[in-house]
């Protein structure tokens, strides 16, 4: 696997490494499939709206509309299943693989050891929201200091994460509606149709509304972060928006006489 | 059949009424001349008239203009369009074979026309004069019927469907011209027929009566709307006690899927009809032989059209649902209420934070804390102090 530098430098400036390219490659199969699969399903959802025709027909029409969206379902859930997949991997490579080294496997430790992955929300995500409040209603002029993971980040993880094991099993029903009925009763159907469409319609607004903002629509960001990629994040960005890792990641690297202060730019 | 065979097309008196007052007596004269004038200079280029028309009733009906206020304030037009009523399922009916009471030319008002008379088509399985009377029979036994099981009239008579409530202009349509599919003429097909059917055209017209109903007369959509007219009438459904079935069905895929421009989904008559039956043979959800009966829901989804390798499991997906029926749906109300309140806090929760970090950025020294800002003043004055 290859090794990526913790800091990198481009023109004299500072990046600071996030995402491998595996993980970079995930998020381009995420977000196709995402795109794809609302332009081929809410003009269905809002069909009586004027812009839904014109949009169905430009992505196939209803012969051809519904397999894009079937291909594109098929394969986010496969995404869904090779990344979880990919994150067991790393966590029995690295962690357990390491308890097993220093012969320190217990339940205990394991437990410990997969609460502690970088994803998982803590106690520390409560104390930086309450710490963002203190900032953002000027109780303070000390902005949050996240880490590595912040909630924001969490809760954008999670939303796919719980998202796709809801859709995907649902569309799937029905589109196998037939052979699903030899099993179950056809009201699961119904109840799957509102999941689909409503569980479908939140993640559609928090990405294109909530994610959006925060990688494309802010300020700062306007087009768009290129962290998704190069992998690598700016020092304005890392002291903006992960300070803790920031002032981590320096000392670590033997850079403690250079941390800039957060918060005055 | 309104532009086919001169039918009446309901105008409000009362905009005949506003015409007159807008253009005042004189100008009336003008639109009067204007009109005749269009009525003469159409007869110059009308193509021949050939129809099975022994009367020629063409020769006044072919004018567009042909029109009048009748007694009820109705504007009625008797303008028959000859290229679209021989491309028409009634072709090779004489006008008087419906139009009765008409005995003299030119003729006095003529009465409605009874689709159930027997008319002069000799029906060739049977030998017996050709009429739509076994539809009435089949409609009068379903639920469409305005006669209970004791022959007593239903309540409120004038909501039953008579033939012209579904198949009437804009509705009735001879309906491959409009489709722009013919019923599938294989002249290859057809010359195996002519070998030995020589006479006339019968080859011809028995070929295009079987093959035209070999697929849908009508699109699906508007069968949909058909349907519409009166079960999407609030009154209506408040006078029979009938759920919003229209509106359910708008929010169901097979629907979706029509609207743009499928017809491989079910409409209406799809799922209420027996597969098989006749499409006047609707019967409501409580009669035991009902297509939408709880016992017969499975084989009707299974017909060999649809979900054919669905189970039993079928029968309890519910395809009328109403949302906001607390009562009826409680299933879909709850989980919709659910799923709209986890929408309702992930998004106004990320607004309101999306929104004070923007504003935060307008003020960015400035904190309730005295301490901080004392502090910031101090550093500003350092900084200013070292340059």
């Amino acid at each position: 696997m290859q090794v990526y530098p913790k800091i990198n430098y481009r023109g004299g400036k500072r990046y600071f490494f996030r995402f491998s390219l595996v993980q970079r490659m995930q998020h381009i199969v995420l977000f196709t499939c995402v795109i794809t699969l609302s332009l081929t399903g809410f003009p269905l959802r809002y069909h009586d709206q004027p812009w839904a025709e014109p949009l169905y027909n430009f992505m196939g029409g209803i012969t051809v509309a519904p397999w894009i969206h079937r291909g594109a379902g098929s394969i986010l859930l496969g995404l869904f299943f090779f990344h979880t997949g990919y994150w067991l991997y790393l966590f029995f490579k690295h962690r357990v693989g390491r308890l097993i080294r220093d012969d320190e496997l217990t339940v205990g430790n394991f437990f410990k050891e997969f609460f502690s992955m970088e994803m998982i929300p803590r106690a520390q995500d409560g104390r930086d929201i309450v710490a963002m409040f203190k900032y953002l209603l000027y109780f303070t002029n000390k902005p949050p200091q996240y880490n590595r993971i912040c909630w924001k980040e969490k809760f954008d993880y999670f939303a796919p994460y719980w998202g796709i094991p809801i859709l995907g099993p649902a569309g799937a029903a029905l589109w196998w509606r037939d052979e699903f009925t030899q099993i179950f009763p056809g009201w699961l159907l119904n109840a799957f149709y509102i999941m689909h469409t409503d569980e479908a319609l939140l993640a559609a607004l928090f990405i294109f509304f909530v994610h959006w903002y925060n990688v494309h629509y802010a300020p700062e960001k306007f087009p768009l972060g290129t962290v998704f990629l190069t992998g690598y994040l700016s020092e304005a960005d890392m002291i903006h928006e992960h300070y803790a890792e920031y002032t981590e990641t320096m000392k670590a690297e033997g850079l403690e006489h250079e941390i800039k202060l957060q918060g005055h730019h | 059949m309104g532009l086919l065979v001169g039918e009446t097309v309901h105008q409000n008196m009362t905009r005949w009424h506003s015409v007159n007052i807008l253009l005042g007596e004189k100008s009336k004269y003008a639109l009067l001349l204007v009109l005749l004038i269009s009525v003469l200079g159409s007869m110059l280029w009308t193509a021949p008239v050939q129809a099975e028309d022994e009367l020629n009733c063409v020769l006044c009906h072919k004018f567009r203009g042909l029109s009048r206020i009748d007694e009820s304030g109705n504007f009625r037009l008797f303008y028959i369009n000859e290229n679209l009523f021989m491309k028409g399922p009634h072709k090779r009916v004489n006008c008087m074979d419906c139009h009765r009471d008409i005995e003299k030319i030119p003729h006095d008002p003529a009465k409605k026309v009874n689709c159930t008379a027997e008319c002069h088509l000799v029906e060739p399985s049977g030998k017996k004069k050709f009429s739509h009377k076994p539809v009435e029979k089949i409609l009068e036994k379903s639920v469409h019927g305005r006669f209970d099981e004791d022959g007593k009239p239903k309540e409120y008579q004038e909501d039953y469907p008579t033939c012209k409530s579904c198949h009437e202009q804009p509705l009735y349509r001879p309906l491959s011209f409009f489709k722009g599919v013919s019923s599938g003429v294989s002249r290859r097909g057809l010359g195996r027929c002519k070998t030995c059917h020589q006479t006339g055209d019968f080859a011809e017209d028995f070929y295009n009566h079987v093959t035209s109903r070999l697929q849908k007369t009508r699109e699906s959509k508007e069968i949909v709307e058909v349907c519409a007219k009166c079960h999407e009438d609030p009154a209506f459904q408040k006078r029979h006690g009938l759920d919003n079935v229209v509106a359910s069905y708008k929010d169901t895929y097979h629907y979706k899927a029509i609207r743009f421009g499928s017809d491989r989904t079910a409409d209406c008559v799809d799922c209420h009809i027996v597969y098989g039956e006749s499409v006047h043979s609707v019967e409501s959800m409580d009669s035991p032989t009902s297509a939408t009966y709880k016992a017969n829901i499975a084989q009707t989804c299974r017909n060999a059209e649809c979900h054919h390798e669905a189970g039993e499991g079928i029968a309890s997906y519910r395809v009328h649902v109403d949302y906001n029926n607390k009562e009826k749906n409680p299933m879909e109300y709850y989980m919709l209420k659910f799923f709209t309140g986890l929408m309702a806090v992930v998004l106004y929760f990320f607004i309101v934070v999306i929104f004070l970090e923007l504003l935060r950025r307008l003020f960015p020294n400035f904190s309730f804390s005295s301490a901080e800002r004392a502090e910031h003043r101090q550093s500003k004055s350092v900084t200013k102090g070292g340059e």
